[in-house]
């Protein structure tokens, strides 16, 4: 049986795996007593929540009409989210300038007309105008190049 | 006439040089924000955030404060001219604003709105005053087993707001609760969910959360193949609204603004669902409703002058409760705990300088938007023409940097980064993110005064309906689910009787 309502079946099973998650992650906590809750008590009571409102939006989504599953730009969301991922990696490794020129110069190729010489002239003034604004002006604690350089 | 004297305190505070520039910056940048489709004013404020750790308090407060209500304005440009809202409160300014314009008539429109706006949000500001000490009396009475049904209420309200699944929205909320359970308990010490990740002993931190949520997710939609682009609009003549306008668009106006400064005072509202209403109301009591939709101009007076209200009588339940209505005002929480600020009623007595530096701010901003605002019409004209291949790369930059230099942990980055995909699942699957966030802020207060509350009460949980301040809030927020759920349980039943035998 195909489900009506397919975008309700997956955002429920989300949460319900979500929730799994916690529960198994919190289930070693003190649960306690209502009047003295432990570590454990609201977590766990959450867990079950949201299991609940999960498995409900998924058994909706299984009988009733919803919204048809809309289709992911798969190309920006894997882009996007490697860039800013790289970005934390590199930072603290190759500095600033680096990680910058990176973020750009990737989050670029997800976009939908590429001009790479434009892409990399933005990296570089980013990086400039980065450096000078928020390592040099505002004084924040980051390496502007790779150890051992500068 | 303590009040007028504090007033002039604040306004003092608000005049001085670095105040004024500060709030000239946020007003500016909220403008900014505001006329630019794919930024919101949550995704700036958390943007700032790390800025404003620079900043003292009262700037700081200033600044982002600037940004929420500059960016009402903003996006009612947009929405006139291009009839692309900025922000989802200049929705419904579209459907008269945009027909003005097309009928050569984008300066008018653009008029009342920006005057409009500019006496909702002197009207609003005195109302903050007026009403503000008073609530915080209030608040000092509250008790453990009050604040806890007051923040059940802001939920109930997000909720109940929400423009998608009314489940969906529940689960988000639950979803938020949880989230914020992650990191070390304050009661006992023990650390929850950290999955073996000691960089998550303190918890997730607000700033990856929103910013992944809104900025990050947004960035990634936004560069779908079939985003929507802004078509370029024509040249703006004439800005003086006729004496026809003024006649049909000042009550309206007042309407707006009554409407606006009440509805942003519930949790959980804000300026979205005031400028709905105040369209809403206006159309019912106009002797014409026909005109509305055809590029009547009470269709632009009353919801824009009703959103710049609520924006700023939705600072109320932070600034005297503590409970913060909604996403941008929760990062303002944010932004006074860094400074060592506990939101709440204690603000007004232990910083009187901060409270009504701010409040006077507004009066100070919202004169400042109509002046800058309305001969800048033609560059923030232009700048929506500048593409988002080169925006959306400054904003990633800023976010970045941003979620890096609150913490200085790369692991943040990391968590920005699941956010970003884990929004953008969201917003494919129809489910809100704000209510989540909200719930997010909410949770670590609410799960300090439940257990309070039932300590106190010896575990008895009826104390939540013995106490009176605490049943009628409960009683509001059981209230407004019933009657959201009534309509809904009647299509049901309409729909069951269809398809039965």
């Amino acid at each position: 049986m195909t489900p009506k309502g397919p975008t309700d079946v997956l955002a429920g099973g989300f949460l319900m795996a979500v929730a799994v998650v916690a529960l198994v992650a919190t289930s070693d906590l003190r649960m306690g007593t209502a009047m003295r809750m432990g570590p454990g008590y609201m977590p766990t009571a959450l867990g079950w929540i949201l299991l609940g409102f999960g498995f409900v939006l998924l058994l909706r989504g299984c009988l009733r009409p919803g919204r048809a599953l809309a289709a992911w730009a798969v190309r920006p969301l894997l882009l996007v989210s490697v860039a800013v991922g790289l970005f934390g990696l590199l930072l603290e490794r190759l500095g600033l300038v680096a990680a910058i020129l990176a973020l750009v110069l990737i989050a670029a190729l997800g976009g939908r007309d590429r001009r790479p010489a434009e892409s990399l002239l933005l990296a570089l003034g980013l990086a400039f105008f980065a450096v000078l604004l928020f390592v040099k002006g505002l004084g924040l604690a980051m390496p502007i190049w790779p150890e051992g350089l500068g | 006439m303590e009040l007028f004297g504090n007033f002039a305190g604040g306004l003092a505070v608000a005049l001085e040089p670095m105040n004024l520039f500060y709030c000239l910056i946020g007003v500016l940048v909220g403008t900014l924000v505001g006329v630019l489709p794919g930024i919101g004013p949550v995704a700036t404020v958390a943007m700032l955030l790390p800025v404003t750790f620079y900043l003292p308090a009262v700037s700081a407060l200033i600044m982002l404060a600037g940004i929420y209500y500059g960016a009402q304005y903003g996006s009612s440009t947009t929405a006139i001219l291009v009839n692309l809202p900025g922000e989802n409160s200049s929705i419904i300014t579209c459907l008269d604003g945009y027909q003005m314009a097309r009928a050569g008539r984008a300066g008018p429109a653009l008029a009342v709105a920006a005057l409009g706006s500019l006496f909702a949000g002197i009207v609003a500001t005195f109302f903050i005053a007026l009403f503000a000490p008073p609530l915080a009396e209030i608040g000092l009475m509250f008790g453990p087993a009050e604040y806890f049904s007051l923040m059940l209420l802001g939920l109930v309200a997000a909720v109940v707001l929400a423009q998608e699944s009314l489940l969906g929205a529940l689960a988000m909320v639950a979803l938020g609760l949880l989230l914020s359970m992650i990191g070390t308990d304050i009661d006992s010490g023990v650390v929850r969910m950290n999955f073996g990740l000691v960089d998550l002993n303190d918890g997730i931190g607000f700033v990856p959360l929103a910013m992944g949520l809104f900025a990050v997710a947004e960035v990634i939609r936004n560069l779908e193949p079939k985003a929507p682009v802004a078509v370029l609009p024509e040249r703006i003549a004439g800005l003086w609204p006729s004496r026809e306008d003024f006649r049909r668009s000042f009550p309206a106006v007042l309407r707006g603004t009554a409407i606006g400064s009440f509805l942003g005072l519930l949790p959980g509202g804000g300026a979205m669902l005031a400028s709905f209403a105040a369209y809403t109301l206006e159309k019912r009591v106009s002797g014409e409703p026909a005109r509305f939709g055809t590029g009547a101009v009470e269709g632009v007076a009353a919801p824009e002058s009703a959103n710049n209200a609520a924006a700023q009588t939705s600072f109320i339940p932070l600034l005297t409760l503590g409970i913060p209505s909604n996403a941008v005002i929760a990062l303002m929480a944010g932004a006074m705990m860094i400074h060592g600020i506990q939101p709440g009623p204690q603000v007004m007595t232990k910083n009187p300088d901060l409270f009504w530096g701010v409040i006077a701010s507004m009066l100070v901003g919202n004169a400042m938007l109509v002046l800058i605002n309305l001969p800048l019409i033609g560059i923030w004209v232009r700048l929506l023409r500048a593409p988002y291949r080169l925006f959306y790369p400054v904003l990633l930059v800023f976010c970045c940097i941003g979620v890096y230099s609150l913490n200085g942990s790369a692991v943040d980055l990391v968590l920005l980064m699941l956010f970003g995909i884990m929004g953008y699942g969201f917003l494919k699957w129809g489910l809100e993110a704000a209510p989540l966030l909200l719930a997010f802020v909410l949770g670590p207060l609410m799960e300090e005064n439940l257990r309070r509350a039932m300590l106190l009460a010896n575990g008895d949980s009826t104390t939540f309906l013995i106490r009176p301040i605490s049943l009628a809030l409960l009683l509001l927020a059981a209230l407004l689910l019933i009657v959201v759920l009534l309509p809904a349980l009647g299509r049901l039943r309409a729909a069951a009787f269809k398809e039965g035998p």
